[in-house]
């Protein structure tokens, strides 16, 4: 995508004036997106992200810019104008570029490239919406989304690193609304992943409709939930939220380099209830938070976080793992050209165990089920975090009782963790998008059914 | 020649002209310079220019949109078709169509784009100041978020129908946030400051305000779970709005979704409650001169003492409803036409300062969740938050790890108070007075 010679100009350049290190990081980012409303297509928008993020790091110091022209003469610019306060003589060397194609393990068939196959997604959308619509005469409407992109990026650096790779992305979602007149609620199914189009062979539209039913006549017929400090138990799958936030976040040497994390001095100390084992892997085929390598152009890994309670790792990307001394890990990611890349999770998720969902909701006298969680956010300094329940249930005396409302969950990672006591077997994974400081990617949560002795539940009741 | 934004333009809707269609492009150009420190070191150092089209063509009642960043030719050719090919498989929706007129609007650059002296280093020199100032404080561990920006984005607007519009905007900005420690109790709190002119930011402010609120936070805990009285401060009452703005949107209401649809002419709220939208308030930094189909923006009352005046509309929508545009049409290069607010206003009550924050109440000062805390469709919320327990306008004490909940268009009707005064939020779009919310449900 970009001229070899503008980007060895461009390191070379940036080597001249003193840096550490330089980067050029090149995408070409393709977008096709759908929108549905009921039965009627709504928006279908297209196009194409073309730009080229230079790096140069000067000890610590990260120095960032971007543009959308490819000419060496802008490039050079923009190095010259990044260094202006931090030209010296030369440190180091850049090594000639070895080129690869970084190894492609998912295989996406139906891309966006080849055809936007506008007309089977609305298709699939369509009898995702008539399930919906079947499932109660409450549904009043629907608004369908099917989002399907192809990033390619280039990426260039003065270690001699030339690597490309091609991601494709693909997220089909329906939200369904139900309606009595008088109240309004929601309910939601997405699906996605590192693939092409071809997911469709997976998918049930039907299935896919009645869910998103399903979850907005529940929450319908919801009540006030009640509130103050209880035991919860939470569904598998998107529930891995509360992993992702109470303490994914809180391992990123983002946030631990600058001791900005709770969790920044306690590798290899018990930092969970010993049944918790938790892992970000970046390996796993054709699911949504996968790379095949970073956003700095390291293959990327499995990193196991918490064995058995004990902190294990951090994630690194390259400036982080230099500050901390630790490894890099594959997980230096970022949104797009117009972002420098940071440590990052990719598909993060606490290990299946072996409790039995009965037994966790037999266990509580006065809590909440949170089978459908939505997103949340976390102070990684404090580790204080929230997530909201979109579905949730109250359980006395060891039963679930009825649907309730509006309810979030507030901790800290290093309490939450410790309130893990019972995970199930039912592991599932699903799809999210994660903002931080270098942009939102996509990653993945995941987890089967857990329970949470402790937490802070709050309501409207 | 060298092909500038106004040459592109013209190839752009001639080639829509060309193909029977109407259209209207939205062009976006960004430059901007962000900074951050670290351990006295500048840690990021970030320099930006980019430029984005977007088409929108209408073809027999019906629209498609496209966009590219790159500005050959080929990519603009590529785009226009592009959005030809999407509006074939797009609903036929005879009121989607490109507003009529042929006028110009152009901002002035005195008010709205001013130059000053502040140099490059000045700037660096300010995002310095600001983490080497606050980390000397007493119990100050780091300061992880802190930086300065100066952005500039300017915005075409160009229409087959002639009409045209530009503005250019520029937004200086400054924030840290302080990580305070003592012994095993810890709080994260810090202020921003957005200007027009980077030598009206306050960085002396910034570090004082920051490392008061952090103070104040240090000792806050849980309080019993009940009912109270709550005061968000502006900056939060703005960002709980900003969760709701759809209540206001034709576009939701067209699509369904939007409880409100049916309640213009209704009273939504209590008597005192007027809200309105008002883009030519140049004080602030949400000021419109123009939508986003080039039409002239104008203040709009959407809620007049309680009772829901309109909602907004762009030329769509009006035709749908068969009432006036109120010229709030949104839309990014990327993104279909949309309606959206300019710059909320919230109306002075009649409640002075003493009876706003008499007995007790729960002075809210950070909420956190709200990009997933609340449900615009059935204006449920629940919220992580913070602030101070308060009686008669003094602060009893701190309050941390609670939850603040509720319904929205409930609350709306259950307003025990109205500021007589108005004031900016932090990121000076939204002007407003306080509203004290009666018997809101906390978790602690």
């Amino acid at each position: 995508m970009l001229d070899t010679r503008v980007a060895q100009s461009t390191i070379d350049h940036a080597i001249a004036l003193g840096a550490d290190f330089a980067e050029v990081f090149v995408e070409r980012n393709q977008v096709n997106n759908i929108a549905t409303l009921s039965n009627q297509v709504q928006d279908i928008a297209s196009g194409i992200d073309f730009g080229v993020g230079v790096r140069l790091v000067y000890g610590a110091k990260v120095l960032y810019g971007y543009t959308n022209r490819t000419d060496a003469e802008e490039l050079r610019r923009i190095v010259a104008e990044l260094a202006a306060k931090d030209r010296r003589d030369p440190a180091v060397s850049a090594q000639a570029f070895d080129f690869r194609t970084a190894s492609d393990a998912h295989g996406a068939q139906r891309t966006l490239t080849q055809d936007s196959e506008v007309r089977d997604k609305v298709g699939y959308l369509f009898a995702a919406d008539r399930a919906a619509r079947a499932a109660s005469n409450l549904i009043s409407q629907t608004q369908g989304a099917c989002g399907q992109r192809e990033q390619a990026v280039e990426i260039f650096n003065s270690d001699g690193l030339h690597i490309r790779d091609t991601r494709h992305y693909i997220r089909a979602r329906l939200q369904a609304v139900a309606s009595n007149g008088s109240d309004q609620a929601t309910g939601m199914q997405t699906d996605g992943g590192l693939l092409g189009w071809e997911i469709v062979e997976t998918l049930d539209p039907k299935a896919c409709g009645a869910e998103a039913a399903r979850q907005a006549l529940v929450n319908l017929s919801a009540k006030p939930c009640p509130s103050g400090r209880m035991p919860v138990v939470i569904g598998n799958g998107f529930g891995g939220v509360i992993f992702h936030e109470a303490c994914g976040h809180l391992l990123e040497t983002t946030s631990v380099a600058k001791k900005a994390s709770v969790f920044h001095d306690k590798l290899g100390e018990m930092i969970a209830n010993p049944v918790v084992n938790a892992v970000d892997d970046g390996t796993l085929v054709r699911e949504w938070g996968s790379i095949n390598i970073d956003d700095e152009g390291m293959p990327t890994e499995r990193t196991q976080l918490i064995k058995d309670g004990k902190l294990v790792s951090f994630l690194a990307d390259r400036v982080g793992a230099e500050q901390t001394g630790l490894p890099r890990t594959g997980s230096g990611r970022r949104q797009s050209y117009r972002f420098a890349p940071a440590s990052r999770m990719r598909n993060t998720f606490i290990e299946p165990g072996t409790a039995s969902f009965d037994d966790m909701i037999a266990s509580i006298d006065r809590g909440v089920y949170a089978s459908h969680m939505g997103g949340g956010s976390v102070q990684p300094g404090t580790g204080e975090f929230n997530f909201a329940v979109t579905e949730g249930y109250y359980v006395e005396d060891g039963k679930i009782r009825y649907p309730v409302k509006a309810a979030t969950l507030i901790s800290t990672g290093p309490d939450v963790l410790k309130q893990i006591s019972m995970v199930g077997s039912d592991f599932a994974l699903a799809t999210g998008m994660c903002g931080s400081v270098s942009g939102m990617v996509p990653t993945t949560v995941g987890q089967a059914t857990l329970k949470v002795d402790d937490i802070l539940v709050g309501g409207n009741a | 020649m060298v092909a500038t934004v106004e040459t592109n333009a013209q190839r752009i809707l001639d080639k829509v002209l060309s193909a029977g269609a109407l259209g209207d492009l939205v062009i976006q150009e960004e430059s901007s310079l962000s900074l951050k420190a670290h351990d006295g070191e500048l840690e990021e150092h970030k320099v930006t220019s980019t430029r984005v089209y977007g088409v929108r063509v209408v073809k027999d009642d019906r629209a498609g949109i496209a966009y590219s960043e790159s500005a050959d030719p080929g990519a603009l050719d590529s785009m226009v078709e592009q959005a030809l090919v999407n509006a074939t498989f797009s609903r036929v929706d005879p009121a989607e169509s490109v507003a009529t007129g042929d006028t110009t609007l152009v901002t002035h650059d005195a008010i709205l784009c001013p130059d000053d002296p502040t140099t490059v280093e000045a700037k660096i020199d300010a995002a310095l100041y600001l983490e080497r100032e606050l980390t000397a404080r007493d119990k100050v561990r780091n300061v992880p978020y802190n930086g300065v920006q100066d952005a500039t984005v300017e915005r075409h607007v160009f229409a087959t129908t002639g009409r045209t519009a530009h503005s250019r905007n520029r937004v200086c900005s400054a924030f840290a946030y302080a990580l305070l420690s003592d012994g095993d109790k810890d709080a994260l709190e810090g202020v921003q400051s957005h200007t027009r002119r980077f030598d009206d930011i306050d960085t002396a402010w910034i570090v004082d305000e920051t490392y008061r609120r952090c103070v104040a936070m240090l000792d806050g805990e849980a309080l019993p779970s009940r009912h109270y009285d709550i005061l968000f401060d502006i900056e939060h009452q703005a960002d709980l709005f900003a969760v709701f703005h759809d209540m206001f949107s034709a576009k939701t209401a067209r699509d369904g979704i939007n409880p409100l649809r049916d309640k213009v002419g209704e009273r939504i709220a209590v008597d005192a409650l007027t809200i309105r939208d008002a883009p030519l308030n140049a004080d602030g930094l949400g000021y419109a001169l123009f939508d986003d189909e080039g039409l002239p923006a104008t203040t709009t009352t959407l809620v007049d003492d309680g009772t829901l005046r309109t909602l907004v509309h762009n030329s769509a929508t009006a035709t749908h409803f068969d009432v006036p545009n109120t010229r709030n049409a949104n839309r990014s290069p990327r993104a279909s036409l949309g309606v959206g607010l300019h710059q909320l206003e919230v109306a002075p009550g009649d409640a002075n300062e003493n009876a706003l924050a008499s007995g007790e109440y729960l002075e809210i000062v950070d909420l956190a969740g709200l990009h997933s805390g609340g449900n615009p469709v059935s204006g449920d919320f629940s919220f992580g938050a913070a602030g101070f327990l308060c009686r008669d306008g003094e602060r009893i004490r701190p309050v941390r790890n609670i939850t603040v909940a509720g319904n929205f268009y409930e609350m709306l009707n259950r307003i025990a108070a109205i500021g007589d005064t108005q004031h900016w939020n932090p990121e000076r779009s939204a002007l407003m007075a306080r509203i004290r919310f009666a018997d809101v449900a906390i978790s602690g």
